[in-house]
């Protein structure tokens, strides 16, 4: 198995506040990988830093052996990392179609003039957008539903859509910030098999942020623990669940 | 039709040009960037096909030419405005919201009160008798009416394109935009440099039409009426700009019998349109027809 994320020293403060502590782990390739801890333990900023959404204070991360710390967001997602957004950040007020359609953007290359034009390799580029964006709905179960606007979808069809957006980039690597967030039991049960899906199908590497225990440790592969932005512990899901600074910070000392 | 051309030539030509001026702030609202610099580009433009036609210096090149000249004033405006919205957007466009506007409506006021102090503009009294390319008001809509298909076939085109749609995305989540692999800054610029082209050309077009060009035609009050017909129009839709132009455009005309009260009549449609079609008249009507669409069929919305 091959390293596809190596992070060395992660650090990142908001003035006095040590949002993430000298972080340091290694995601292997086609692994589902979790992280827990309470909240404000870090994990989101964590995921912003990956992205290149918040600039890292110090310490450096490399994707595919290349390092990729410092990089403009668009130029991180371009080379295969996508996510989801902890608080659903979709373009609400275009089409269910049309979101999977944008996020295709890095992984085609039709300019301004050939695209108004209509170029042969730009209608090309185009049929094949609208193919990928159709499998992807179907796969999310929502191509009934292509036309409607995103900000219409009920919140388990936000959710999915997300992820089927972020799919749509055909990512190599997807971070899942709370997937399961506001889901009633039955939604998180068919989550689980979905993400399973997911990774058969996309051979994609996940990197998920999940509070709901259950799901965490029956996905996962293997968990980082966060807790006040320190790394306490970092196994697979059972060595994890016996961890003694895990129990602690949980459910405080006895 | 003599007679008709005759009395509303200007007016139907006045139309044209100001729907051309609304597009030039709708690309940069595509990308959901509030710009106001548009009057400023015109001007501009304006300036350029004014000294291209009237200063000795470019007489052996108006001789050479003939009419030639002028395509050769639109390309010239064309690419100065869009040099120079390069280099203003590149810095402008870091800011966001009503900070944008504001720093494009200081743009617009430096480029007039430069204009307004420099010889080769006129200074104050401006450039005047500037040479007409027709003989009739009316016949100027032969280069305004083909450019403003031109623009709207583009702004089809556009909007169903891979280009179109990273603006789109921007204008709905700028952060969602970038993490889905979107270079944010390069569409926002590309939006800004496009609206100014237009603005650029739509200037040197005019120039000759009105005739005279001075510090006058590109002014804050200008940046409002554009904005304006944008948002009554309906700033989601190709046809709003076109829409809200042509309609707050013949307000005054069509209003001319109320002599000055007509200036509150045109006050009070823009405070009613903007509370009450906060989406502008395409908006609405696009609600509308969705509302019926609904009712007559059981089904609703499925397809």
């Amino acid at each position: 198995m091959s390293v596809i994320i190596q992070a060395d020293g992660l650090c990142r403060n908001f003035g006095g506040l040590q949002a993430v502590d000298s972080v340091s782990f290694s995601v292997n390739e086609g692994e589902i990988f979790g992280l827990i801890g309470p909240n404000g333990a870090g994990k989101t900023t964590l995921f912003n830093l990956i992205t290149g959404l918040t600039p890292v204070s110090s310490g450096s991360f490399s994707y595919q052996g290349r390092a990729i710390t410092g990089l403009p967001p668009h130029r991180i997602a371009g080379q295969g990392i996508a996510r989801t957004f902890q608080n659903i950040r979709l373009f609400k007020g275009l089409s269910v179609l049309e979101n999977v359609r944008i996020s295709q953007h890095a992984c085609t290359r039709t300019g301004l003039f050939s695209g108004i034009l209509g170029l042969p390799a730009s209608r090309r580029e185009e049929r094949e957008v609208e193919e990928k964006a159709w499998e992807i709905l179907k796969l999310i179960g929502l191509s009934g539903r292509a036309a409607e606007l995103a900000g219409n979808l009920a919140y388990g069809d936000q959710r999915r859509l997300e992820i089927g957006r972020a799919l749509a980039l055909q990512p190599k690597v997807l971070l899942l910030d709370e997937p399961a967030a506001g889901m009633n039991a039955a939604e998180k049960q068919s989550l689980t098999g979905f993400i399973r899906e997911v990774r058969e199908l996309f051979h994609v590497t996940m990197l998920l942020i999940e509070h709901h225990v259950p799901l965490v440790m029956g996905l996962c592969d293997r968990i980082l623990v966060l807790h006040f932005g320190s790394m306490i512990a970092l196994g697979d899901p059972a060595a994890v669940q016996q961890d003694q600074a895990v129990i602690e910070a949980y459910l405080g000392a006895e | 039709m003599e007679g008709f051309l005759q009395n509303y030539g200007f007016l139907l030509v006045t139309l044209l040009q100001q729907s051309l001026l609304a597009f030039s702030l709708y690309f940069p609202l595509m990308a959901g960037q509030l710009s106001l610099a548009s009057p400023g580009f015109y001007a501009l433009g304006g300036y350029i096909a004014a000294i291209m036609s009237t200063a000795p210096e470019c007489t052996p090149l108006r001789e050479k030419l003939g009419t030639g000249i002028y395509p050769l004033e639109w390309l010239a405006a064309g690419l100065i405005s869009g040099v120079l919205a390069l280099v203003i957007g590149i810095s402008a466009l870091r800011l966001r919201g009503i900070y944008l506007a504001l720093a494009t409506i200081a743009f617009v006021e430096i480029l007039r009160v430069i204009c307004l102090n420099l010889e080769i503009t006129g200074g104050a009294i401006g450039i005047f008798d500037i040479p007409q390319l027709f003989a009739e008001r009316w016949s100027y809509g032969l280069i305004f009416g083909p450019l403003l298909l031109l623009t709207l076939l583009f702004v089809y085109r556009l909007e169903n394109s891979r280009t179109g749609r990273a603006l789109k995305a921007i204008r709905e989540d700028e952060l969602a935009a970038g993490a889905m692999g979107i270079h944010t800054t390069y569409y926002k610029v590309l939006a800004f440099v496009i609206g100014a082209v237009l603005a650029g050309i739509v200037g040197a077009m005019s120039a000759p039409f009105l005739n005279t060009w001075n510090a006058r035609q590109g002014t804050f009050d200008a940046s409002i009426s554009y904005l304006a017909y944008v948002l009554i129009g309906g700033s989601r839709s190709m046809w709003g700009p076109l829409l809200g132009a042509v309609l707050l455009a013949s307000l005054p005309e069509l209003l001319r019998p109320l002599k000055d009260a007509r200036l509150i009549i045109n006050g009070m449609v823009l405070v009613v349109a903007s509370i009450y079609l906060p989406q502008g008249i395409v908006g609405a009507l696009g609600r509308l027809k969705r509302c019926v669409v609904k009712n007559t069929s059981p089904m609703g919305g499925e397809r």
